[in-house]
């Protein structure tokens, strides 16, 4: 049997901090994604340039580099408007940055980008006479997106929202730099207090691996859910 | 006739591609029970003229009038769209189209497919409209086919699902756009057949096709359109039977 010298606790903590993260930050990641497509497909020449602007500086910016910008600059920027408060009104106010909701923001921004991208594709590969016909039988905007744009489209996203994902459930392994103790910064400190990194580290990559493999069966029967009437034969 | 509002008029339609005009100041009245086909060569506007009828489309200038009540229009710096999307919403709901590419939802099986609007447009309770869905089907010799999904039936059977669905929405006109024209030859039949059905029982309906042989049967007007103006209109044994203009007779000299 493995001996972690006391540290399971804390290691089954760190990966439901990782897990947690990592759900968050793809709902957050999900609904940008949505909103930033929408944005690039609109005629509106403000919200195509926003979210063009986005999708630009997200995937030109190192993720390490945009996470601590967002967390240590955050922090001090919430301070210089505090600090504004205090000496112009006296209101007395202070904020501070929680790590965990850092994390959850900088991983569900970057990849809200990703998913812009991967949801736009999705979108323009639904055929245009599926969304015409649900105009020209008095569908709102609102219910032909609801009923047929988006469970056609995510036949075409899944793919891409699958890989996303798994990127993003790795990436959640750089939150350790701002704090925050998900499991591959307790294995670190176990390792160094042990001397024993291998013991540690490879049960965190099989904890990472387990994740990946149940999730890949999740999406393998999403995809299925939303192939229904696509070729196959009853 | 006074009383009885004209299920769709239209008034003076002009529409433009960029520098090229298609619509040329259409006009077209459709009482109950007429049916009126659109023939043309390919490139006369006849389909964009149906497609400006339930503003998939968005004519330039003109009047829509559907059911006595004109559509308010508005400009705008992308051109002139409807002041009211709300009313345009209402409109479309009475009038149904059938498409060239039958646009079934992928998704949905055929029942699904024609359940679809009467519940979320209409508002219809579900098990109502499932049985009034099973009775359409049954017309449309698709029965056996509720559970189908489109990709698994031929051409011919999705587009009298297609007919299904548009029937299963009451409508006030039916707007069909070359439905026999994606199909197989030996497909067409049976297609045709339940439209002839259909013109029988009286419904007000407006058809763009290439089938002479069903606007000269079943049409009480024909329309023929040559660079987005109609050259000739009428009755169909005047039209065709008796065509006055030598392009007209060029289009419907059989080709070999």
């Amino acid at each position: 049997m493995i001996d972690l010298h006391g540290y399971g606790p804390r290691l089954a903590e760190g990966a439901l901090i990782t897990l947690e993260l990592a759900v968050l930050s793809l709902i957050l990641a999900v609904i940008l994604g949505l909103l930033t497509a929408s944005a690039k497909m609109s005629r509106s020449r403000l919200a195509h340039g926003i979210g063009t602007l986005y999708t630009t500086i997200i995937r030109g910016v190192p993720d390490l580099v945009l996470m601590m910008l967002l967390f240590f600059g955050g922090q001090i920027g919430i301070n210089q408007v505090t600090d504004t408060l205090y000496d112009q009104f006296g209101i007395d106010l202070f904020i501070n940055v929680n790590a965990f909701v850092a994390g959850v923001l900088t991983i569900g921004l970057i990849f809200g980008a990703y998913m812009g991208e991967t949801f736009r594709g999705a979108f323009l590969a639904v055929d245009s006479g599926q969304i015409e016909a649900g105009r020209a039988y008095g569908m709102s905007h609102w219910l032909v997106f609801r009923r047929i744009r988006f469970p056609q489209m995510m036949r075409h996203a899944i793919p891409g929202l699958s890989n996303n994902w798994m990127v993003l459930l790795k990436t959640t392994a750089l939150v350790s730099v701002i704090g925050l103790s998900d499991m591959v910064r307790v294995a670190s400190e176990a390792s160094k207090a042990t001397r024993e990194p291998f013991t540690f580290m490879i049960i965190v990559a099989a904890i990472y691996l387990l994740i990946a493999s149940v999730s890949e069966w999740g999406f393998a029967r999403l995809q299925k859910r939303y192939d229904v009437g696509y070729g196959e034969v009853k | 006739m006074a009383d009885t509002p004209i299920p769709l008029e239209v008034r003076n339609i002009t529409k433009r591609f960029g520098d090229t005009e298609v619509l040329k100041g259409l006009s077209l009245q459709a009482h109950k029970g007429d049916v009126i086909t659109l023939i043309g060569a390919s490139g006369s506007g006849k389909s964009t003229f149906l497609r400006c009828m339930n503003l998939l489309e968005q004519p330039d200038e003109g009047e829509l009038i559907v059911h006595g009540e004109p559509i308010r229009f508005k400009q705008t710096r992308h051109g002139r769209e409807p002041a009211d999307w709300k009313q345009v919403v209402a409109m479309r709901a009475k009038l149904s189209m059938v498409f060239q590419s039958f646009n079934l939802w992928a998704h949905m099986t055929l029942l699904e497919n024609v359940i679809e609007a009467p519940v979320h447009v209409l508002g219809k309770p579900k098990q109502e409209a499932i049985a009034h869905a099973r009775e359409l089907l049954e017309r449309v010799g698709l029965a056996e086919r509720a559970a189908y999904y489109p990709a698994q039936m031929s051409g011919g059977q999705q587009q009298r699902g297609a007919i299904a669905r548009a029937l299963a929405m009451d409508p006030e006109v039916m707007l069909f756009d070359e439905p026999t024209s994606a199909l197989d030859p030996e497909l067409v039949g049976d297609v045709l057949k339940v439209m002839r059905d259909l013109a029988k029982e009286g419904r007000t309906m407006i058809v763009v096709t290439h089938e002479m042989a069903f606007a000269r049967d079943v049409s009480t007007q024909v329309i023929y359109l040559h660079q987005g103006q109609v050259e000739e209109a009428g009755p169909p044994d005047e039209v065709l039977g008796n065509p006055r203009s030598e392009r007209l007779r060029q289009f419907l000299a059989p080709k070999h």
